[in-house]
């Protein structure tokens, strides 16, 4: 489905022949490279602006209150461990972020897994009400998620499971968009004739799926995973309003949480909670940024 | 396939890591979160911490403390209570909602055997026993502590301006809000300020006529006194008189103990605050917990009228199975002797309960305020408190209110314009009530 | 093979079971209770149409609506504009500029921090009195007074926007490329023979093959922002304040629901702002089909 290759050249290659250079068009390359200059230039400022804000978070994080208040500075401060403390007397961040870790790989998992069990189930059976029920989940797809946000917790609280991660991982099984795109992937790469060749070898149907159509569409689940793991996340409202007990609160949850509690009353400890809760996926994003990126191009592209 | 790998490596790597992190973070803290708890108690302030301890040690038995911050508690609580899920055995609750839940019925019935509370409603200051009544007047929640309000002031600033530092006299100087005006002025030309924001004077605007926002016939009520407070309000900022840090900001707990950078009209200014509008427990769970430097350099008077801020009510959940154990530690709260004498001792709290303060008020000096008696102060000022005022609507009308003084303040609205949207507000939440149209 | 398709009902059981279960069940039951006076406990009475009516006349959703729109419109604006100059920048075959992978990865880092994070950063920073940001911006001499950024309707929403900008135009950008890429170098390569200049190429080439992408851009910009909640949410501590102008739809119904304990009401709020995703939808489809149509009659 994606071409890889030409994602990651990413610009259309020009084919120019080594040539030599007249003056008047040496005259055009030098004005070329000034303006590339200028242009360069330009982006670094960009590149900058996007990062400046985690620069002040940083550096604040290891300032005192007062010295805050009083101005700012690039010099990192001495505080770090006082504002640490003061933010972990009140709040546990890394809980948040255990339970945001916790969270994320099991929603992802579980869409990963069954996503691809609907689709695969969708793309290579026939049987009655098939395209009606597809129909409808592409209807269904177009719902958003707020909609059903009062509905949804009315319901966990008749079911007794408010304040538990169940109401925000279980769901995860039935994600329409997900199902759509391994359908639309798995139908032009996966070959029924492999299916028959399986079939034939006597294997069963579950056997066929985990071991012929699970590594195919693997690629395909692996970009998808990526926007599942980063919506859960971030996803606030649900959890804001599905989790009661601040130990079972996940970091965006904690973060609004971190603000209403005595740590706001030192903007070190803020800042340093804000950066802990950033950093790691800094961090992170420092190894996956070319697979990021090429899944978000890639689901675009498909779209 | 490679690049699937190492994705999940890292994913499972940074699990690893996280999951690390947080068993040595919480390893410390199991009896918290791990283990389970005998009681399980739901806050907004983490003033019950030492209590607890306390508890525990007593009784050898393990209390989890939940705090929720105070903008969130309601709606957090609510669907806990509701559902009985991960439910608290005691929870407080604070006076700007407290009406709503002794009536929602979440909370025991404290009238009933086996507590039998109304036998020693004499030992309460009466205000606060009430309170913690519904509608069919049965006690729901108690309280150790009652909240009148004062005015917490450096002595130091006091003594240069004014020339005096003695409470009784600086209350004098600020007995109207006309002279808090000149008095202000006087701190302004010496370069102070004499309130950190605007709204320190809004328990003030209260006047002499206290009124609750909705009386019995569902009708929302705007008094005079309210009204004026707008223009008090304006009249502080547009004179300079507050140091622009709003109440719980960064700034306004920082501009206690230290000097603080104001930025007005393209300058910046560096001054002092004078004085801080807070009730009893201002005193230890936020001035002494903020304050270094000017500890011992602090006094408390009466401003302009009197007023009483907050309050904690605790009472026991009555789907609990631990009722026994739960009502345990709210009776060590509100009617232990030796517990609360020594809460008392070592915090300032001013108690409701009359056999202890009866006999601790009288010798009582704090530190912190040079040795004053906050104790009789403050149970004097106890006396003028109109516990009427209080309605299930406090918490969201205060902020609506709030709200709109601050549009005005800031010049954003003219002040009709504010009052006429602050009653939009009120009709749009709590549509049944009777909002002036005007 | 025919017994086999019965396995195709076990493969998309545990799916529908879950949908039924954590989706229509809850989209239906909200469905009903924008019929009721429900208020969170006790019991739902229906009260007909009344709350579609409160919501046709309800001055604060229509507030809401606009505020929305103004602080999507705004940074749509800015994050398309900003990403097609990046991506006309990096594509020009005659510049050939280096650098595209880490100049992604940075533009794009802002989208990957939680929202939260970033509301509660730009909180901080953008304080009126003692915000770093006013601190430098005085500092500089860029300005003589510090800004109140959030206290203002305007730059409320404004900053709001600005936000959204940061945080999204890096997305944008990518998306945008990888649409660039999928053009066939040859249309370059005739513009080029042509002596067609820069702007030529842009407009004529790389602009209207780029539609469907834009296309998908706008729509998935647009769902997301109509549900605009987490940075308003969190910047005024729900309540919407300054003056209202950081009330959006989705906090409106937040509020109305788990605040005021409307959630009758707070249903009927649901349900206008699903019409209003659909409608609006629904007009950009349009739009860009009937242009569509217009351009092959031209043809």
């Amino acid at each position: 489905m994606i071409d890889r290759t030409e994602l990651e050249k990413g610009v259309p290659q020009n084919h120019e022949s080594e040539k030599v250079l007249l003056p008047h068009e040496m005259k055009i390359k030098k004005r070329r490279s000034m303006v590339k200059g200028i242009i360069y230039a330009l982006l670094i400022l960009m590149a900058i602006v996007c990062f400046i804000p985690f620069l002040m978070m940083l550096v604040n994080a290891t300032r005192s209150n007062d010295a805050i208040l009083t101005g700012f500075t690039l010099i990192p401060g001495s505080s770090l461990l006082e504002n640490y403390r003061t933010m972990m007397e009140y709040v546990n961040i890394w809980n948040g972020f255990k339970n945001s870790l916790i969270i994320s790989v099991l929603v992802t998992v579980l869409t990963g897994y069954f996503s691809a069990l609907t689709a695969y189930g969708f793309a290579f059976y026939e049987f009655k009400g098939k395209n009606g029920l597809f129909v409808f989940m592409l209807v269904m797809m177009m719902v958003p998620g707020q909609l059903g946000l009062i509905g949804f917790y009315e319901l966990s609280k008749t079911l007794g499971i408010l304040d538990t991660f169940i109401p925000l991982i279980v769901p995860a099984i039935a994600s329409p968009f997900v199902v759509f795109f391994l359908r639309q992937y798995i139908k032009t790469t996966l070959h029924p004739s492999l299916i028959e060749a399986a079939r034939i070898d006597g294997a069963s149907e579950l056997r066929i799926f985990h071991t012929v159509a699970i590594p195919i569409m693997m690629p395909a689940v692996a970009t998808m995973s990526i926007f599942t793991f980063i919506g859960s996340w971030n996803n606030y409202i649900m959890p804001l309003v599905i989790l009661f007990s601040p130990e079972k609160y996940t970091l965006p949850v904690l973060m609004g949480f971190l603000k209403g509690s005595q740590v706001a009353q030192n903007l070190g400890s803020m800042y340093l909670g804000i950066a802990i809760s950033v950093v790691p996926i800094m961090i992170a994003f420092l190894f996956l940024s070319k697979y990021i990126i090429n899944s978000i191009s890639a689901g675009a592209v498909k779209e | 396939m490679k690049k699937i790998v190492g994705l999940l490596m890292s994913l499972v790597l940074l699990l690893g890591v996280f999951a690390g992190c947080s068993n040595t973070e919480s390893s410390g803290e199991a009896k918290d979160g791990k283990k389970k708890a005998d009681l399980k108690v739901w806050s907004f302030t983490d003033e019950l911490k030492k209590p607890i301890t306390k508890f525990e040690e007593k009784n050898g038995v393990t209390v989890e403390l939940t705090i929720v911050p105070i903008a969130d508690y309601p709606t957090k609580l609510k669907p806990v209570l509701e559902s009985g899920v991960g439910a608290p055995d005691v929870f407080t609750g604070e006076i700007a909602f407290l009406k709503q839940w002794v009536n929602a019925g979440y909370w025991e019935n404290l009238s009933e055997k086996p507590y039998n509370v109304d036998e020693i409603a004499d030992n309460y200051v009466p205000y606060v026993f009430d309170l913690g009544k519904d509608q069919n007047g049965d006690v729901r929640a108690l309280s150790w502590q009652t909240t009148p309000g004062g005015l917490f002031y450096k002595r130091s600033i006091a003594k240069e301006v004014l020339g005096t530092d003695d409470p009784t006299e600086i209350g004098e100087m600020l007995s109207s809000m006309d002279k808090v005006f000149e008095v202000s002025e006087k701190m302004k030309e010496k370069g102070y300020r004499m309130f950190p924001d605007e709204g320190s004077i809004r328990w003030f605007a209260q006047g002499d006529n206290p009124q609750p926002w909705v009386n019995e016939k569902d009708e929302l009520k705007l008094t005079d006194e309210k009204i004026e407070f707008l223009d008090y309000a304006k009249e502080l900022r547009e004179n300079s008189y507050t140091a622009l840090a709003p109440e719980w900001s960064p700034s306004w707990f920082e501009a206690m103990d230290k000097p603080i950078k104001v930025k007005e009209d393209g300058k910046e200014t560096e001054t002092e605050v004078f004085s801080y509008v807070l009730p009893t427990w201002g005193l230890h769970s936020v001035l002494k917990t903020n304050v270094k430097e000017s500890n011992g350099d602090w006094a408390v008077t009466s401003g302009p009228s009197p007023y009483f801020w907050g309050g904690t009510w605790l009472g026991v959940y009555n789907k609990s199975e631990n009722k026994e154990l739960a009502y345990d530690f709210v009776k060590m709260m509100t009617q232990d002797d030796e517990f609360l004498t020594d809460w008392a001792t070592e915090t300032g709290d001013v108690l409701s309960y009359l056999p202890v303060t009866n006999k601790i008020k009288d010798d009582f000096s704090d530190e912190f305020l040079g040795g004053q008696n906050n104790y009789k102060f403050f149970l004097e000022q106890a006396k003028n408190i109109e516990p009427g005022i209080v309605t299930k609507y406090d918490q969201q009308l205060d902020t609506f209110y709030g709200n709109a003084v601050s549009e005005y303040v800031d010049g954003k609205k003219t002040k009709e314009a504010a009052i006429k949207e602050f009653y939009r507000k009120a009709q749009n939440a709590y549509p049944e009530l009777k909002v002036p149209k005007n | 093979m025919k017994n086999l398709n019965r396995y195709g009902y076990f493969f998309i059981a545990p799916f529908w079971i879950i949908f039924l279960v954590f989706n229509i069940y809850p989209v239906a039951l909200t469905f009903y209770y924008s019929f009721t006076n429900y208020s969170g406990s006790g019991v739902a009475e229906v009260v007909g149409l009344a709350n579609y009516q409160r919501l046709l006349t309800d001055t604060f959703f229509v507030e809401a609506f606009f505020n929305t729109w103004k602080i999507w419109g705004i940074n749509f604006a800015l994050q398309i504009g900003i990403a097609l100059i990046l991506a006309a920048i990096f594509s020009d075959m005659r510049v050939k500029m280096k650098g595209l992978a880490f100049f992604r990865s940075i533009f794009y880092l802002p989208n990957l921090i939680t929202v939260s994070s970033v509301a509660l950063l730009f909180g901080i920073l953008l304080d009126w009195q003692h915000g770093s940001l006013n601190i430098v911006l005085m500092n500089l001499g860029l300005i003589s007074q510090p800004i109140n950024w959030l206290n203002e309707p305007a730059t409320a929403q404004l900053s709001v926007s600005l936000i959204l900008t940061w945080m999204w135009f890096g997305h944008s950008f990518i998306v945008v490329m990888a649409g660039v890429s999928g053009i066939s170098k040859d249309y370059y390569e005739a513009a080029l023979i042509d002596g067609a200049t820069r702007m030529q190429t842009f407009f004529h080439i790389t602009l209207p093959l780029l539609k469907p992408i834009l296309l998908y851009i706008m729509i998935t910009s647009l769902i997301g922002g109509l549900q605009l909640f987490d940075l308003p949410m969190l910047l005024t501590d729900g309540i919407g304040s300054p003056d209202g102008s950081l009330n959006t739809m989705v906090l409106y119904l937040y509020n109305q629901a788990f605040k005021y304990n409307n959630y009758g009401y707070a249903a009927a709020v649901a349900y206008g702002l699903f019409i209003i995703t659909i409608i609006f939808s629904a007009i950009v489809f349009k739009s860009m089909y009937r242009n569509e149509r217009k351009q092959a009659r031209q043809v």
